[in-house]
C-alpha cells in the first residue's frame, strides 16, 4: 500500500517536502492561515492567536512523548517557568520580547535538562508521576516570591519592543500600540499572531527536522526500545535528556507566548494539571509519533471549546453549568470516545482518507 | 510532647484516608496496568451519596455501606464501558481517559449537588472529641482510623483467602496465563474497580467529617496521595498502606514543624513536602518500598 511515493535513496527519505502534494498543501496551508487575521472576527482572532500558542506547546510535548516516548505530565510546569520568566523580566528589567522569549525557553530548558536524568531511571506511570510532582513543587515555589511573581494575585506581562520604557505607553509595554502599515490598520492582536505565526511555523519546521535528523531517529529508537538502540550504537541517556532539554525549551517559549497573550498571568489555574492533560490530549487526538498530529491535534482541541459552547448554550439540562463547564463535559466525552474508537487519532483518519484517493476507484 | 501526639493522632487519620485511597489505586493498577486518575472524583461522589442517603432518612450505617456499593458500582461501570475496549493500548491513552473521566464525573456532580460545600453527617456530635494520653482527639478521626483499620484487615483476608482473592493475585501476575486456567479476568478488572470505588467512598465519606466538609473539590486530595502510592510502589498493597499512613504522619508534623522554620518559603510547604520527598526518594529506590523491579528480556 503505497502511502508516500517509492523512496529509492536516503536522501529522498529525509526529504522535508516528500511530493508535489505536500509543496501544495504547506502553500495552501500559508495562504489561509496569512488571510486568517483580515477574514476572522476578533473573537476568532484571538482563538488563532492561542491555537498557535498550543501548537508550539503540542509540538514540544511531541517531542517528548511521541518521539522519544516518555510521558510527561509536567508540561504545565515548563511552561508556567517561561510565562513567568517572560513576565518578571518585563517587569522588573524591562527587556524587550524578542529577547524575553528566548530567555523564557533557556529557563524551562535548564529544569528540563535537570528532570532529564530521572528519566534514565524511572519509565512510565513512575515517570509521569514524577513529573507530575514537578507542578506542584514549580507552582509552590513561585508562590514563594511575591514580591518577583505577585503570589497569588499574578502578575501583568508588560510586552516592550525596546530595551527602556517608552514614554506615554500603556503599563502593558509599548508592543500593544497599533501600527499602520501601507494603509491597513495592524492591531495588537493582528500582530501578535503574525508574530506567533513566525514562530509556531519555525518551531514546527525544528520538529520535523528533529524527526528526520540523527538526534530524531535516535529517540524514535529508543522509544521503541532502548535495550535495542544501545545495541545498534545509540546513547539511551544522550537521546532521553536531549528529549527533554529540546522539549521544555520549546515549552518554555510556549509558555512565553502564552504570557503575553493573557497579558495578565496567574499560576493555578492555568498552570495545573489540566494544562499538562490538554496537551496530553493534543497529541493523542492529532495521532502520537508526527508534527502533523501535535498540529492537527492542537488545531481540533482550540477550536473545539469555543465551538461547544456555543453550540450547548441553548441545551435545557446544562444550563445549570458555566458555560467553561459545560464545555468541559461535552469535551471529556468528546476525547474519550476518540480515544476508543479511533486509536491513530485525526492522523489515522487522515491516513484513511489519502489511502481511499490513492486507490480510487479500488476499495482497497 | 502533648502537642506531638495530637499531631501524631492527627497524622494518623489523615494517613488512614491516604492508605485507602492508595490502595484503591494500587488494586487496580495490580490487576490492569491502569492507573486510575478518577478515583479523587469516585471520593467527591461516594461523600455526596452518603450525605443524599443520609436526608433521605437511611440510617447511618446502612448509608455508608449504600454509598461504598452505588460508588463501587459506579467504578465498575468506567471499567466495563471505558477501559474495557482500551485493553492493549499505550500508558498515557489509559492515563488520559481516566482523569476525563474523572471531569465528566466531577461535572456530572456538579450538575447535580452544585457547587456549595456541605457538612458531612455523623452518628456522633460532630465536633465532640476524647482525651487519650493528653491528646484531643475527634470522635471523626478515631473512626477513620478504626474504619480503614477494619477495611484493611477485611481487604487482607479477602486476598488471600476467597476465590476471588486468589483469582486477582493469579490475574495480577500473568493476565494471559490466568485467562488460560479459566479465571474470568474481565470480571476480575471489574471488581478492583468496584473495591477501589468503594474503598475510596469510605475515605472521602470521613475525610470529608467535621473540621472540613465536602464539596466538589475533594477529589483534589487524590491527587496528594499520589507520592504514597509511589513510594510504596505501585503494585504492593502492604507498601500503598505503609506510605499513606507515613504520608499522613509526615504531611502533619511538617505543618506543625517545619513550615515555621521556612519563613515566607513555609507557607504551605507541607503540601509540597511529600511530592520532594517523592522525587528523591525514586532517585535511590524507583520502584518504591515494595514494589516488584522490572527485568527486561531482550
Amino acid at each position: 500500500m503505497p502511502t508516500r511515493p517509492l523512496v529509492t535513496s536516503y536522501k529522498d527519505d529525509s526529504r522535508l517536502f516528500a511530493d508535489i502534494w505536500h509543496k501544495i498543501a504547506w502553500t495552501l496551508a500559508l495562504v489561509v492561515l496569512v488571510a486568517w487575521p483580515f477574514m476572522a472576527s476578533a473573537r476568532w482572532l484571538t482563538i488563532g492567536t492561542q491555537t498557535l500558542v498550543a501548537v508550539v506547546g503540542a509540538v514540544s510535548l511531541m517531542i517528548l512523548t511521541g518521539f522519544a516516548g516518555q510521558i510527561s505530565l509536567g508540561h504545565a510546569a515548563f511552561m508556567a517557568i517561561g510565562a513567568y520568566t517572560v513576565a518578571v523580566a518585563g517587569h522588573v528589567l524591562h527587556l524587550p520580547f524578542w529577547l524575553g522569549i528566548p530567555m523564557g525557553g533557556f529557563a524551562a530548558a535548564i529544569v528540563g535538562l535537570a528532570v532529564g536524568p530521572f528519566a534514565l531511571r524511572l519509565r512510565g506511570l513512575y515517570l509521569a508521576l514524577v513529573t507530575l510532582g514537578l507542578i506542584p513543587i514549580v507552582a509552590h515555589i513561585l508562590l514563594s516570591f511575591p514580591e518577583l511573581t505577585g503570589g497569588v494575585s499574578g502578575i501583568s506581562v508588560p510586552m516592550h519592543t525596546g530595551f527602556s520604557a517608552v514614554e506615554g505607553a500603556s503599563s502593558l509595554g509599548d508592543m500593544t500600540a497599533a501600527w499602520h502599515v501601507a494603509g491597513l490598520e495592524l492591531s495588537f492582536q493582528t500582530k501578535l499572531y503574525f508574530l506567533y505565526l513566525g514562530i509556531a511555523t519555525a518551531v514546527c519546521l525544528a520538529g520535523v527536522n528533529i524527526s528526520r535528523s540523527n538526534t530524531g531517529r535516535a529517540m524514535m529508537a529508543v522509544r521503541d526500545s532502548d535495550l535495542a538502540a544501545e545495541a545498534l550504537g545509540v546513547n539511551p541517556a544522550k537521546a532521553k535528556i536531549m528529549a527533554f532539554g529540546i522539549s521544555s525549551f520549546f515549552a518554555g517559549v510556549a509558555g512565553a507566548m502564552y504570557a503575553f497573550e493573557q497579558q495578565y498571568i496567574t499560576i493555578e489555574p492555568p498552570f495545573d494539571l489540566h494544562m499538562s492533560v490538554h496537551y496530553i490530549s493534543m497529541i493523542v487526538i492529532g495521532g502520537v509519533g508526527t508534527i502533523f498530529g501535535a498540529v492537527a491535534g492542537a488545531i481540533t482541541l482550540v477550536m473545539l471549546s469555543p465551538l461547544v459552547e456555543t453550540l450547548t448554550a441553548g441545551l435545557p439540562i446544562l444550563s445549570d453549568l458555566t458555560s467553561a463547564q459545560r464545555s468541559t463535559l461535552v469535551f471529556s466525552v468528546a476525547v474519550c470516545g476518540f480515544l476508543i474508537f479511533e486509536p491513530l487519532g485525526l492522523f489515522g483518519i487522515y491516513l484513511r482518507i489519502k489511502r481511499y484517493f490513492l486507490t480510487w476507484p479500488f476499495r482497497y | 510532647m502533648n502537642t506531638f501526639l495530637q499531631l501524631c493522632f492527627g497524622g494518623l487519620a489523615l494517613g488512614t484516608s491516604y492508605a485507602l485511597i492508595a490502595l484503591g489505586f494500587v488494586v487496580v493498577y495490580r490487576a490492569s496496568q491502569v492507573f486510575n486518575f478518577a478515583l479523587g472524583e469516585l471520593l467527591t461522589l461516594g461523600g455526596f451519596v452518603m450525605v443524599a442517603l443520609c436526608d433521605f432518612g437511611v440510617p447511618w450505617p446502612l448509608a455508608l455501606i449504600g454509598a461504598m456499593g452505588m460508588t463501587g458500582l459506579v467504578g465498575a461501570g468506567i471499567e466495563r464501558l471505558v477501559l474495557r475496549p482500551l485493553i492493549g493500548r499505550q500508558v498515557f491513552v489509559t492515563i488520559i481517559v481516566t482523569i476525563f473521566v474523572g471531569m465528566i464525573l466531577r461535572s456530572l456532580v456538579l450538575l447535580v449537588w452544585g457547587p456549595s460545600p456541605v457538612g458531612m453527617p455523623t452518628p456522633w456530635d460532630p465536633s465532640a472529641s476524647i482525651s487519650l494520653w493528653g491528646a484531643n482527639v475527634f470522635y471523626s478521626a478515631l473512626g477513620a482510623v478504626i474504619a480503614g483499620v477494619v477495611t484493611l484487615i477485611g481487604f487482607w483476608w479477602m486476598i488471600n483467602k476467597p476465590r476471588l482473592g486468589i483469582g486477582m493475585q493469579a490475574t495480577s501476575s500473568n493476565q494471559e496465563t490466568a485467562l488460560a486456567l479459566g479465571i474470568p479476568v474481565g470480571r476480575i478488572f471489574g471488581s478492583t474497580w468496584f473495591i477501589a470505588g468503594a474503598v475510596a467512598a469510605l475515605a472521602g465519606i470521613f475525610l470529608s467529617m467535621f473540621p472540613r466538609n465536602l464539596d466538589s473539590n475533594l477529589g483534589f486530595v487524590a491527587l496528594r496521595a499520589f507520592p504514597a502510592v509511589i513510594v510504596g510502589g505501585l503494585d504492593s498493597i502492604r507498601g500503598a498502606v505503609v506510605a499513606g499512613l507515613g504520608l499522613g504522619l509526615l504531611e502533619v508534623l511538617a505543618q506543625g514543624y517545619v513550615n515555621e522554620h521556612l519563613g515566607q518559603f513555609g507557607h504551605n510547604f507541607h503540601t509540597v513536602f511529600p511530592y520532594l520527598v517523592m522525587v528523591l526518594f525514586l532517585v535511590f529506590k524507583p520502584h518504591g518500598l515494595f514494589g516488584t523491579k522490572e527485568v527486561e528480556r531482550v
